[in-house]
């Protein structure tokens, strides 16, 4: 891993740079606010998309992956990420290349052909996990870095498939009620509120929001009306993928289900941002699709 | 081996096709490859029913993935690959993580996928995506509003990937061209329309 | 003491076993013993289908009388099998049994190598080979009788080890009944009704706890623990810790002068402790006192004091008066006692169940396991049998009960074997619900009923007659209801193919049960293995399910494999009897696998007496010099002290050196003859 805790190579993903622009912007600001550096991954690409890919033929989305692991091993350093879809393919491509010597040679002949190797030297890292991480940042340093506390929010937590599971693999613990999240939300001065069935997944993974969208959009819809239930000013997630199908979801939702929820849809740096003094232009929150006035209305 | 029934009528014939299973009609490999590319012990199953109980897809739908992991067990390879429902797994791996039998029945169906594709069976989503990546190293590429966005939010309006260096773009493809996915993805693309 | 022989010339016989088709399927046997016939010392090699029939052993006795033979090998199974039959053999030909020795070509073979046949052959050819060399160095061995303590002990006072103790007192033997516990009656006394027969557990239970109590044979050691063990069959130097009560019986009181004391149960103490603390029994759902009894049935009926809840205000001992029965000042004692057997009745432990978050449990409060069912639904325990709601205190309608909940799970994190009482309890559990509360519907989550015993099938038929709901599948997660505390539970049912979320009262887990947390420690004490489950292993899974590899310990009851209780009953009465036996003949024999001191050689300098684990090798004076000696009946053959001797003085019967070396030449050098 990296010899230095506090600097990583920011690897991008798509829908972050390319339809939530806010979100790197946020990353990068709120991470130097908390003494973590991001630096460019130059040349990175789709992670890429482990719906669609690895169903396609698994064999070609470790080797796409791993091309974009060795951008980083080239770099001497460990990876930070924002998007669960982004891990759970550069993580466990990562992962699986390190513990199984046949996969990666299978991938090291493929790579030669562009002149990469994979040698296994960087670790990969969701940037909400090293935010927890007391030994990184800690639940403590975040709140210390709030300037503007995000008090009397009600922000529900979903914390998405493929960050956390399968947990046998990862390092999370509980995968069935955890509450990290909920503590780095509370972290910033808002009030995690628990919702029915928060674990369920958001309905886009997998390849179904393109194959069927309708039902996709069915199960974000059961999630968005958990969350009504109980009432929420906001939910927050740590996956660019989740947060498409949760914010243009509900217009969507409306469009093929005439149902209406107007659930503002904040990814966590995206609320970290707010929450360390960043501006909604600074993030900009008018791309969202969901109007996200109404929480900042609570907030600011 | 099912008995061929060559009624005249055709609604008749589908209507009366013998259902029952037959050896013969099953590929005993199917579960191998299956197991060779999922990296699990797919035969183990013991139909508890936890995985559809876990699934987000199966209370909205006919998908069973208990019943993915039964057929292939049985070797029903055609029913299989060329049942729709195989692609309304989201993989959220809520099976996974409570299979007692330790098994990934996620990683099963996404087996069961690479296999379809083997025989051009493929949602044509997903090879759009493919098309994406070739051309630009994105599945989700940058557009102008976003560049716009992106000017005024500091950031260069390209990031910091394929998009702002493109001299990265021909590794991927011959990555992808290894593979042959771009020309079978045109392929299948083309046939479809 | 020994001394290296003249070897006469050896003359070696080898017999090759066919076992059917179990060797013979994968090995040339015909091969094999032609090659025998080939090896220096052989004078005679045969084959035969079966060589531990009677025609097969009558083949070892005739070619020993025939062809004069000093030695011989059986290449056939593994000797934990027949070695026995193969030395009988032997004997019966006149020769001294040690002269046998063992080639396992079977499950070290022919087994594992089944699809070669080749190197199947060649690997049986070499241990053939190997057990010649050795048989030609073996020499006649005498095995060593001891006397046999007439006194046994049980280990665990739940129903398994008090019918153990029941059965060996009664069979005229002193038996020590070891419970760490302030009272006898384990788990069962903890359980409402049983299955099939729905008799009130307590009440057929306590006619059991009292004539353990009162029988003459048994000295009841509660509240006690296995501190030490020395020893072997006959001779077990077991050390107990009798953990301070802080209360002492009439007896003690005697003891000590105090004419009319002790305590009599009477439970004044406990009226006066202001400490309250949740109550084990009860699994903490109702309080107990810092000095207290489990439950009014407890035997003996004596109170105990919690030393670490105590804060020693004194009250008790006021209350208690005149009896002078309490004793706050009381610290643990130890006691050693010598036993001829052992019975180890262990008992379980219920797996914690909230380590499998899907379920909730300790996360919801309605989420119970059947223990604490049990406790709910039995008249004696904490809400007077009226079955209620942890969260509000109502009467559940709907209550969903999930069997398997950790026992078929291989993931590592529950138990991967069946808990083999869980679907009984259960369909027990549904009736029980249906007779008490009107209008309730019992659902059970479950993959398979597993009703094997008698009666129990029938036992099925009737809950399902009696209204209980069957699903088939296993409950993939579930939700709690934030306001209503209600269960959503999750499941697919497997036969319509359809997954279900019902929305239930309360949850009952048929939680896995697991080795009770004592039995790790005192199955070390006593030098008895485990299986993978931590199970204690007995030594033959069909032929001797009561017996241990440790002669003379033996096993009672669930410490072996979950079972019920009519199997826990009867293995308690096979252990016992086992037990027993070794008692009655009064004396052991001891394989004579001892070391032994080549005085000529020994130098006396006394490096190997701490190199011994079992204290077996002391220094005396012979004949004006110090030589090691060994006590024979504590020697258990390990080995230790004659690799480690420096001069080489020391001869291990039966794997001596240059028996050794011999096989592992014949291996390394033989192979090329």
């Amino acid at each position: 891993m990296s010899k230095n805790k506090h600097q990583y190579a920011f690897f991008l993903g798509c829908i972050a740079p390319n339809r939530y622009p806010g979100i790197e912007a946020a990353a990068i600001q709120t991470s130097k606010n908390v003494g973590i550096d991001l630096l460019p991954l130059k040349g990175a690409s789709c992670c890429p998309a482990p719906g669609a890919f690895g169903s396609i033929d698994l064999n070609v989305w470790y080797a796409m992956a791993a091309r974009n692991v060795v951008l980083a091993e080239q770099m001497g350093m460990d990876i930070a990420l924002v998007c669960n879809g982004c891990y759970k393919s550069i993580w466990e491509v990562n992962h699986k290349l390190k513990h199984n010597d046949e996969l990666r040679d299978g991938v090291n002949e493929v790579l030669k052909e562009i002149d990469m190797e994979f040698k296994g030297t960087a670790d990969v890292w969701h940037l909400a996990e090293l935010y927890y991480d007391p030994e990184i940042v800690g639940v403590k340093k975040l709140a210390d870095s709030v300037k503007r506390p995000l008090t009397g929010a009600k922000v529900a937590v979903h914390y998405g498939c493929h960050l956390m599971k399968p947990s046998k693999e990862r390092h999370f613990g509980d995968t069935e009620n955890p509450m990290w999240m909920e503590e780095l939300v509370a972290a910033l001065g808002a009030e995690p509120v628990q919702y029915r069935n928060k674990m369920q997944c958001c309905g886009a993974g997998g390849g179904v929001r393109g194959y069927d969208i309708t039902h996709a959009l069915d199960i974000t819809n059961e999630k968005l009306i958990n969350m009504e239930e109980v009432g929420v000013d906001a939910v927050t997630e740590v996956c660019p993928f989740c947060q498409l199908q949760f914010d243009r979801g509900q217009i969507e939702i409306k469009e093929k289900f005439g149902v209406e929820h107007g659930i503002p849809v904040l990814h966590y740096n995206e609320l970290l941002g707010l929450a360390q003094g960043m501006s909604p232009d600074d993030l900009a929150l008018d791309l969202h699709a969901i109007d996200v006035e109404p929480f900042l209305k609570k907030i600011l | 081996m099912a008995v061929k029934k060559d009624y005249k009528d055709q609604k008749l014939s589908e209507k009366l096709r013998d259902r029952k299973y037959y050896i013969p009609d099953s590929n005993p490999e199917f579960i191998k490859d299956v197991e060779k590319i999922g990296q699990t012990a797919a035969h183990m199953c013991y139909q508890c029913g936890t995985c559809t109980g876990s699934c987000p897809s199966a209370p909205r739908s006919s998908y069973r993935i208990r019943l993915f992991m039964r057929k292939s067990i049985l070797g029903l390879e055609e029913e299989i690959l060329t049942d729709p429902d195989l692609w309304l797994c989201t993989t959220c791996y809520s099976c996974t993580d409570r299979c007692p039998r330790d098994l990934a029945p996620t990683d099963a169906i996404m087996a069961m996928r690479n296999l379809a594709f083997k025989r051009d069976i493929i949602p044509r989503n997903f090879l759009q995506t493919v098309q994406l990546i070739y051309k630009s190293g994105h599945g989700v590429p940058n557009n102008d509003a976003n560049r716009a966005a992106r000017k005024r939010l500091g950031l260069d309006e390209e990031p910091e990937t394929t998009h702002k260096y493109p001299e990265y773009l021909p590794g991927i493809r011959k990555i992808l061209d290894h593979y042959r996915l771009k020309e079978n993805a045109d392929r299948i693309l083309a046939q479809g329309e | 003491m020994a001394e290296v022989k003249k070897y006469e010339e050896p003359r070696i016989g080898v017999f090759v076993c066919h076992c059917g088709t179990n060797i013979a399927g994968s090995i040339d046997v015909k091969a094999v013993m032609e090659y025998a016939r080939t090896l220096p010392n052989v004078i005679v090699a045969d084959d035969y289908q079966y060589m531990c029939s009677t025609p097969g052993q009558n083949k070892i006795a005739e070619a020993i009388n025939e062809q004069k033979l000093t030695g011989v090998v059986v290449a056939a199974c593994s000797p934990r099998l027949h070695e026995p039959t193969f030395r009988n053999a032997t004997k019966a030909g006149g020769l001294n049994p040690f002269r046998f020795e063992m080639a396992n070509i079977r499950e070290q073979n022919s087994w594992v190598h089944m699809h070669q046949p080749e190197e199947a052959t060649s690997k049986a050819k070499d241990a053939v080979r190997i057990a010649v060399a050795k048989a030609s160095l073996l020499e006649d061995l005498v095995p060593k009788s001891v006397p046999v303590e007439k006194a046994a002990m049980v280990v665990g006072g739940g129903v398994g080890g008090m019918q153990a103790a029941l059965d060996l007192a009664n069979a005229g033997i002193k038996t020590y009944l070891v419970e760490k516990s302030p009272t006898i009656g384990g788990r069962m006394s903890q359980l409402d009704k049983t299955f099939p027969t729905l008799d009130c557990s307590q009440c057929i239970l306590t006619p059991k706890m009292v004539d353990v109590y009162r029988n003459e044979g048994i000295e009841l050691l509660t509240y006690t623990e296995v501190e030490a063990v020395e020893g072997y069959i006959g001779n077990f130097d077991v050390t107990l810790r009798k953990k301070a009560r802080g209360v002492i019986t009439p007896a003690e009181a005697e003891v000590r002068g105090i004419v009319g004391g002790g305590c009599t149960g009477c439970g004044d103490c406990s009226e006066v402790c202001p400490v309250i603390k949740p109550n084990p029994f009860e699994l903490g759902m109702a309080p107990r006192k810092a000095i207290y009894i489990y439950h009014p049935q407890v035997s003996p009926l004596i109170y105990t004091v919690d030393f670490d809840a105590c804060v020693k205000c004194g009250l008790c001992v006021e209350a208690c008066g005149d009896k002078k029965a309490v004793d706050l000042e009381a610290k643990d004692e130890f006691m050693t006692v010598k036993v001829g057997t052992v019975v180890l009745a262990l008992g379980y432990d219920i797996f914690p169940i909230e380590k499998k978050f899907e379920w909730g449990y300790k996360n919801y409060d309605n989420v119970i396991t059947s223990l604490e069912f049990e406790r709910l639904i039995c008249a004696s325990g904490p809400t007077g049998g009226h079955l209620v709601r942890p969260s509000d205190g109502e009467t559940p309608k709907r209550i969903a009960f999930v069997l398997c909940a950790g026992s078929r799970d291989s993931t590592g994190v529950g138990k991967p074997y069946c808990s083999r009482f869980c679907c009984m309890y259960s369909l027990k559990h549904a009736h029980q619900i249906i007779e008490k509360i009107p209008g309730a519907i019992p659902y059970i989550f479950y993959m398979d009923i597993r009703s094997f015993g008698k009666m129990y099938e029938e036992f099925y038929y009737r809950i399902q007659n009696e209204g209980a709901k069957f699903i088939r599948g296993r409950v993939a997660n579930i939700l709690e209801d934030p306001v209503t505390k209600n269960l959503h539970v999750n499941a697919e049912d497997t036969l319509l193919g359809r997954p279900i979320d019902m929305e239930v009262d309360l949850v009952v887990l048929a939680a896995a049960i697991q080795p009770s947390a004592e039995t790790e420690k005192t199955r070390r004490l006593f030098g008895v293995s485990c299986s993978q489950d931590g199970w204690l292993l007995e030594a033959h899974p069909k032929l001797n399910p009561c017996g241990t590899t440790t002669a003379g310990v033996y096993l009672a009851g669930v410490c072996q494999g979950p079972k019920d209780i009519p199997d826990t009953v009867a293995q308690a009465e096979g252990a016992a009897s086992a037990a027993s036996i070794p008692i009655h003949r009064g004396e052991v024999e001891l394989e004579p696998y001892f070391a032994q001191c080549m005085e000529d050689k020994c130098a006396g300098c006394g490096m190997c007496i701490n190199q011994c684990p079992y204290s077996a090798l002391s220094l005396v004076e012979k004949d004006g010099r110090t030589v090691m000696q060994v006590t024979e009946a504590k020697c258990k053959g390990c080995g230790t002290c004659g690799g480690f001797c420096p001069g080489g003085a020391i001869w291990m019967q039966h794997f001596a050196t240059p028996q050794i070396i011999a096989q592992i030449d014949a291996f390394l050098l033989g192979g090329e003859q």
